[in-house]
């Protein structure tokens, strides 16, 4: 008869080391000087919070026309919303025509469609959705925020698009129903059996039929189209600042495998590139792209002014992320590439299967730290002239009707810019917990 | 091409404009569009509305020039940036024509590579302060702090005034108006300077405007008008004459209103040459001969412009008679060469 090891179950503890009444005075008031600090503490935050309380609600004024209503009401000890209220519009979609703003939610829309998969339970194709999001979904979002005459190449882009955006939600509903991507499924409903050859003619032959289903559809789209100069507030905040995110991350890794290259004319050119655009101030870079590229280019050619805004924005953090993924990859051990290359891996595969997992896991609190300095970097572009969330609060002040009203703009612009970025904080450390599930015991 | 890279850089570091080659008006008519820089919303001279819309005094002078050109005020594209980016824009070409309080010195007008057309406004710097501070001129200033905006003409004559009668003012500065104006309504300066355009628009936004009065001293000349490119004399002769066209359309007594009927049966040889019935200014400038009738149509004469965006029924609420700005048979000096 074996002998099984059995604990007995624990003892709960003594009852005067639980409840909430112990936590308070072992954490709150140990001691009298503790005890001090907690009243100060407390009052400090009751002081503050109940100030601002006063000002955003209770004394605040919610209906007038002008702010000399509002002043009349209440004077300053109250804030004076109607101005914000009246402006909301151009603090989330900027100049954007009003009738077209349903372009920019739908593009918008496009994009949650896209990510939901990556959060959803028995999808396996999660990296190629990441992957068509970030290669296929600007074409299609594009010509929902611009519009205009699209020629061939841009139709067959934005069809691209839109298939890849069906193709990510065909083979979500396949895989959590059926366990099986959609290729498979439809490789062996189409041509059945086994056959390898047969069933990807398959896949092919339905993907060329899906695009040009797309291609159909897009063709009979026009939308009028909206100039950049008309884009602003929130939205443009996140579009210059989604793409400046989504360039930076290949580009910094890029740049930062180029600057530990063996390769001399890679290494030189990586180091270069990077030392130039991270020792000089972003502002200077927007200004330089801004107002003296103009002067060298060839007469007559005029290169829109928000994409050179957001080629200054995507060079500027593709060199603070190589340099902070550099620092990620210098910190794998050695006996990593090492047992890499006793299995035999190239430098491709050391890369990508050894390396760059590890690094990038360890480097997601400041990729993560970057991603949000670059999202609030992009209030600089106000000085060039584009109307982003901040120009855009600052405008509501300058409005004759709300003349000088720009702490309440400026309130519920701090407000947007925490929910952004404390979403993308508290995102990473779910993040990290997750891909650090295997390091735990 | 490396010659040109090396003139534009010189052009840069000399601050002197490439030659474009090409003509504005050229390169507008192909664009469909006229490039108008404006600066950061400000009431009564380019103000932006919740809807989109950019109006105001300045913005009006771009509406004019854009109806010349293409027959209909809304042509334009407004571009607003800080006052500190203003020249470069107006040197790498980006705008066509820069219409945005802007102050004509000769610095400016001689190193920037850049020409001033004419006045549209005849500005000046006055002082805001408290009703109950207890100073009565600028001349008591004496060791004051006072809010000044920075990167703007207002600064250098205020530091000017300040040495020419040793009153050793110190600045606070700051590129936000709505920041300098909180801090002189906290107390944080004991006057606020600005040009006196800017601060009667100001004061009527502040929590009780009587606790606020104005110092008699207008210590600066500050004429604002639009500014274009050097190097381009056809676009300039546009420009400005399409101002004195607005100009000469109020000292001859045509409206928005009654411009048609002038133009289908003009009362008198003046008016004709104006609204283009006789001779061909209009040709000259490169633009229909009748430019004009169109422009007043659209946008009024300078009197209808005033009135509309700072005159006294406005918020802004800036008096015209018996200023500077009235029309020069009225006492002012607006005044625009003839039309002939």
């Amino acid at each position: 008869m074996a002998l099984v090891f059995e604990s007995k179950p624990d003892r709960p503890p003594p009852r005067d080391e639980t409840g909430l009444a112990v936590w308070v005075r072992r954490n709150l008031f140990r001691d009298v000087p503790n005890a001090l600090m907690t009243l100060l503490g407390f009052y400090i935050a009751y002081v503050v919070v109940a100030a601002v309380l006063d000002w955003a609600i209770f004394n605040a004024v919610w209906e007038a026309d002008t702010r000399r209503e509002c002043l009349d009401a209440v004077g300053r000890s109250g804030a004076c919303w109607p101005g914000v209220v009246e402006w909301l519009p151009n603090l989330v979609y900027g100049l954007y025509p009003k009738d077209a703003v349903w372009r920019i939610n739908l593009g918008f829309l496009a994009l949650v469609l896209w990510l939901i998969p990556l959060w959803m339970p028995r999808v396996k194709s999660k990296v190629a959705v990441g992957l068509t999001a970030v290669t296929l979904y600007p074409f299609l979002a594009s010509y929902f925020f611009l519009g205009g005459d699209k020629g061939i190449v841009w139709s067959a882009l934005i069809s691209l698009g839109l298939s890849g955006l069906v193709w990510v939600w065909a083979t979500t509903i396949s895989e959590r129903v059926t366990g099986q991507s959609i290729a498979e499924l439809l490789g062996k409903t189409l041509a059945g059996g086994d056959n390898d050859v047969l069933q990807r003619r398959a896949v092919r032959g339905a993907g060329l039929v899906l695009f040009l289903a797309a291609y159909g559809l897009v063709s009979t789209w026009s939308l009028a189209e909206v100039r950049t100069q008309f884009w602003g507030g929130l939205f443009l905040t996140l579009v210059i600042s989604g793409i400046g995110i989504t360039f930076s991350l290949p580009a910094g890794i890029l740049l930062a495998l180029g600057r530990r290259s063996n390769l001399p004319v890679i290494a030189v050119l990586s180091t270069l590139f990077i030392e130039l655009f991270r020792s000089v101030p972003l502002i200077t870079i927007l200004f330089m792209f801004n107002t003296m590229l103009p002067l060298f280019m060839p007469e007559g050619m005029e290169v829109n002014q928000l994409a050179r805004a957001i080629v200054a924005v995507c060079l500027f953090a593709a060199a603070y992320m190589a340099e902070v993924i550099r620092g990620g990859l210098q910190a794998i051990p050695k006996g990593q590439y090492e047992a890499a290359a006793s299995l035999g891996l190239g430098y491709w595969q050391t890369t990508t299967q050894v390396v760059l997992p590890q690094a990038l896991k360890i480097m997601i609190p400041t990729i993560v730290g970057n991603f949000i300095g670059l999202f609030k970097d992009t209030t600089l572009v106000s000085i060039i002239g584009l109307f982003d969330l901040m120009n855009m609060a600052r405008a509501v002040g300058e409005d004759t009707d709300w003349l000088g009203l720009f702490i309440e703009p400026f309130f519920v612009v701090s407000l947007t810019y925490f929910v952004f970025c404390f979403a993308m904080s508290s995102y990473s450390i779910r993040l990290e917990e997750k891909l650090s599930a295997g390091r735990e015991r | 091409m490396r010659l040109l890279t090396l003139a534009s850089c010189a052009a840069v570091v000399g601050f002197t404009a490439p030659s474009f080659a090409q003509e504005t008006l050229e390169t507008v008519r192909e664009r469909g569009m006229l490039n108008c820089q404006v600066g950061l919303p400000t009431p009564g001279f380019y103000a932006l509305a919740d809807d989109g819309t950019w109006s105001g005094l300045d913005v009006d002078l771009c509406r004019a020039v854009s109806t010349a050109i293409f027959g209909d005020p809304d042509m334009v594209e407004y571009q607003s940036v800080t006052s500190a980016v203003r020249f470069t824009e107006m040197q790498n070409g980006a705008s066509d024509m820069l219409s945005r309080t802007t102050t004509w010195t000769a610095v400016r007008d001689t190193q920037l590579g850049l020409d001033f057309t004419t006045v549209g406004f005849y500005d000046g710097q006055g002082f805001l302060v408290p009703a109950d501070s207890g100073i009565e001129s600028a001349l008591d200033l004496v060791g004051a702090t006072v809010c000044v905006l920075t990167g703007t003409t207002t600064e250098l004559n205020l530091a000017d005034y300040s040495r020419a009668n040793d009153l050793d003012i110190t600045t606070v500065t700051n590129e936000n108006v709505n920041v300098l104006v909180e801090t002189y309504l906290g107390g944080g300066c004991d006057a606020y300077t600005n040009d006196r355009s800017g601060l009667a628009a100001r004061r009527s936004a502040f929590p009780d405007p009587s606790a606020h009065v104005f110092l008699p001293e207008t210590i600066s000349k500050e004429p604002l008008g639009p500014v274009v490119r050097e190097g381009d004399a056809a676009w300039r002769d546009l420009v400005t004459w399409t101002i004195f066209g607005i100009i000469n359309a109020e000292e001859l007594g045509v409206t928005s209103g009654n411009v048609m009927e002038m133009a289908a049966n003009p009362p008198n040889p003046n008016i004709a040459r104006l609204l283009g019935t006789e001779g061909n200014i209009g040709e000259e400038l490169g633009l229909e001969p009748d430019f004009m009738v169109d422009v007043i149509a659209a946008i009024g004469n300078y009197g209808e412009i005033y009135e509309r965006h700072i005159g006294i029924n406005t918020p802004v609420g800036i008096p015209r008679e018996g200023t500077l700005n009235a029309l020069w048979s009225e006492g002012g000096i607006i005044y625009a060469p003839p039309f002939r």
